[in-house]
């Protein structure tokens, strides 16, 4: 009871003491307030760029198992992967007969290679060796002719079907079906299109700057020795991805002849994998931001130190007569501790407004960026912290005051 | 026989008891002696006029006496409460309750309107809002200023501001007023007029102790203990004057 009307004076001390002073409260806060703005952007620009690599990546299929030689991602570690057997076609087929009617068996491998139409020419462009499956795996149907057929498959056509960045640079509004392309060393007739699928964005593949071949005439053409197919496998139930991939992973031995207590020579690859990864890059990516970004806030909060040390010599007298009629520590600690705090909050609020006001630009125009509840909690904790850890100091100075000196303080 | 420096005072009824008090001050290079071993009893409603030249030391036997420092040695006794030992906290009650300042500049809080400023030591107190309003206004009535209780202090000549002082120091039902040059701001007129109001207090019951370097002033107490250089020269009550 005795501490609660104690508190209760204390915060009206304090707030009549940023009304009497408002000039000064306003610029205080304005330091808070950037430092504010910064930490919930740095966190939203995170998040967003996160939900545009989503976005980017979703034509990968976030329910496809991919089965490659090779993981995804390797550290340091290639060593333990370079001696594994390469995986070709025909792990694809047994593959393929092991899952029948559980899921559908894709193989893709890629590479690049100049292409080359008339004088038109773009290097480096994505080659990817597949079958008609892969419009049952991944995402993007033709959007013009058609997809690669099983007929072209199996006879090795050298047939082709581009993307449409593609189509606009070497062929300039002209039709392209039936045209022939020279794609590094071998030549192949566009049959058909793909719609445009967008991507690309932040190291994402362009899923429209590259030809799609049949894998078998890709092996004819480029393979050489380096047969390194990727197996995609997507259940064809709604059956849960996990058991698929317990299933894969059973077969997948059975098929490359291992033992018991040999370790897999493949590796399981999912969307998953990817997006861990680049959590984990854009989590250092955010600590380093909100590292350079706390440096504004921790300006702003010197600023609200500097500020209180001014409110508590100012009102020294002050400090001196309440303690002269009995106010204990506490009281005073308060009053100056409820003042930062009160800056600290109010700068808070008025960030996340313009923070969310900012954010909702981002959104309309440069990536996907929202403002979570989570974030805002944030900002106002960091706000609250902040605001108690600058007027700590001036605080206990003014609680501190030996009451004889602090009544003759002119 | 005096106690000597460490014994508790004698329990002899009296509301204070202050027993070879001494306290130094290191300024810098120089220990300032600014008591040298005051002995004193006041009892309840008692009037009395601490007197003294500048430097007497009159100031820190004031601060000593209302609690707001503790004697280097030598013990105080008030109302059989030992003070010399007590912690922060138990002085800021002790002040609290047991005290009522009255200064020579009013100290007022000035963004605070009359009623607050005298609301506060109750406040401190601890006292709940709805028990407040009645001892406040009390308080303020007793003084004559029931009319401006609404008004800040800057809206308030001197005379007003000492007897919102006066208010709030009686408020907590104190045990002494300390007055502390009550008077020195005002012209002689306002001045009469809060002594009365001193004068009005004792009679009513109130231990009063009043540092003034003017004897008229000084006349108003019964009893008039002179300081000099720390120690004192002279302790002596005094007839009333009459008329």
């Amino acid at each position: 009871m005795r501490w609660r009307i104690d508190l209760e004076e204390s915060l009206a001390i304090a707030l009549s003491a940023l009304r009497a002073n408002k000039a000064r409260g306003v610029l205080t806060t304005l330091g808070i307030i950037i430092g504010i703005v910064a930490v919930i952007m740095t966190m939203t620009a995170a998040h967003g760029l996160q939900s545009a690599f989503r976005q980017s990546f979703s034509a990968v299929g976030s329910d496809v198992i991919y089965v490659s030689r090779f993981p995804w991602i390797i550290m340091n570690d290639f060593f333990l992967y370079r001696n594994r057997p390469p995986m070709d076609l025909h792990d694809a087929d047994e593959l393929a007969a092991r899952l029948k009617g559980k899921a559908i068996v894709n193989p893709t491998m890629g590479g690049q290679q100049d292409v080359k139409y008339l004088n038109e020419t773009m290097d480096g462009v994505s080659i990817v060796g597949t079958t008609e499956k892969r419009t049952l795996v991944a995402s993007g149907q033709a959007d013009k002719g058609h997809f690669l057929t099983d007929f072209e498959v199996q006879y090795k056509k050298n047939v082709c079907v581009i993307g449409t960045d593609i189509e606009k640079a070497l062929f300039k509004g002209t039709d392209p079906l039936g045209k022939e392309l020279k794609i590094g060393r071998a030549t192949f007739r566009v049959v058909g299109v793909m719609e445009k699928q967008g991507g690309g964005f932040l190291g994402g593949p362009s899923l429209d700057r590259q030809i799609y071949v049949p894998i078998t005439s890709y092996i004819r053409a480029y393979g050489g020795k380096r047969l390194d197919v990727n197996l995609g496998v997507k259940a064809r139930t709604q059956e849960g991805l996990d058991d698929l991939e317990y299933e894969v992973i059973g077969q997948m031995r059975t098929i490359r002849g291992l033992r018991p207590n040999e370790k897999d020579d493949f590796s399981i690859n999912k969307l998953d994998t990817l997006v861990g990864a680049f959590d984990n890059v854009m989590g250092v990516v955010l600590l380093v931001g909100l590292l350079i970004t706390s440096i504004s806030l921790f300006v702003g909060g010197v600023g609200v130190m500097n500020v209180m040390f001014v409110s508590v010599t100012e009102r020294t007298r002050e400090i001196g007569i309440r303690k002269a009629i009995g106010a204990k520590p506490h009281s005073i600690l308060f009053q100056f501790l409820f003042e930062s705090a009160a800056i600290c909050l109010t700068g808070g609020f008025i960030g996340i407004a313009i923070a969310s006001l900012l954010t909702a630009v981002l959104n309309a125009t440069v990536m996907p960026a929202s403002v979570s509840p989570g974030i805002l909690l944030t900002a106002v904790v960091v706000a609250v912290a902040v605001g108690g850890i600058a007027g700590l100091m001036p605080a206990l100075k003014g609680a501190r005051m030996n009451p004889v000196d602090a009544l003759r303080y002119e | 026989m005096r106690p000597t420096n460490g014994n508790p005072p004698s329990t002899n009824g009296a509301s204070l008891e202050l027993r070879d008090v001494v306290k130094t001050y290191v300024m810098g290079a120089d220990t300032v002696h600014a008591l040298r071993g005051v002995s004193l009893d006041i009892h309840r409603n008692e009037y009395v006029a601490v007197m003294g030249p500048s430097g007497s030391g009159k100031s820190t036997l004031m601060n000593v006496i209302g609690c707001l420092d503790v004697p280097t040695s030598g013990t105080y006794a008030l109302e059989g409460q030992m003070v010399a030992t007590m912690s922060e906290y138990q002085l800021a009650d002790i002040r609290n309750q047991r005290i009522g300042f009255v200064f020579q500049t009013f100290n007022l809080i000035p963004r605070s309107n009359i009623f607050h400023n005298v609301e506060l030591p109750l406040i401190y107190a601890g006292v709940a809002k709805s028990k407040r309003r009645e001892r406040v206004e009390s308080a303020i009535d007793r003084v004559g200023l029931a009319n401006r209780i609404k008004h800040k202090p800057n809206e308030l000549s001197g005379g007003q501001r000492q007897r919102v002082a006066i208010a709030r120091a009686l408020v907590g039902n104190p045990s002494i007023i300390l007055a502390d040059e009550p008077t020195g701001n005002l012209d002689s007129k306002t001045g009469d007029e809060i002594m009365a109001l001193l004068d009005e207090l004792h009679a009513a019951g109130q231990t009063i102790i009043l540092v003034t370097h003017e004897d008229y002033i000084a006349e108003h107490a019964h009893r008039i203990i002179r300081l000099r250089d720390g120690i004192i020269e002279s302790d002596q009550v005094v007839s009333r004057r009459t008329g």
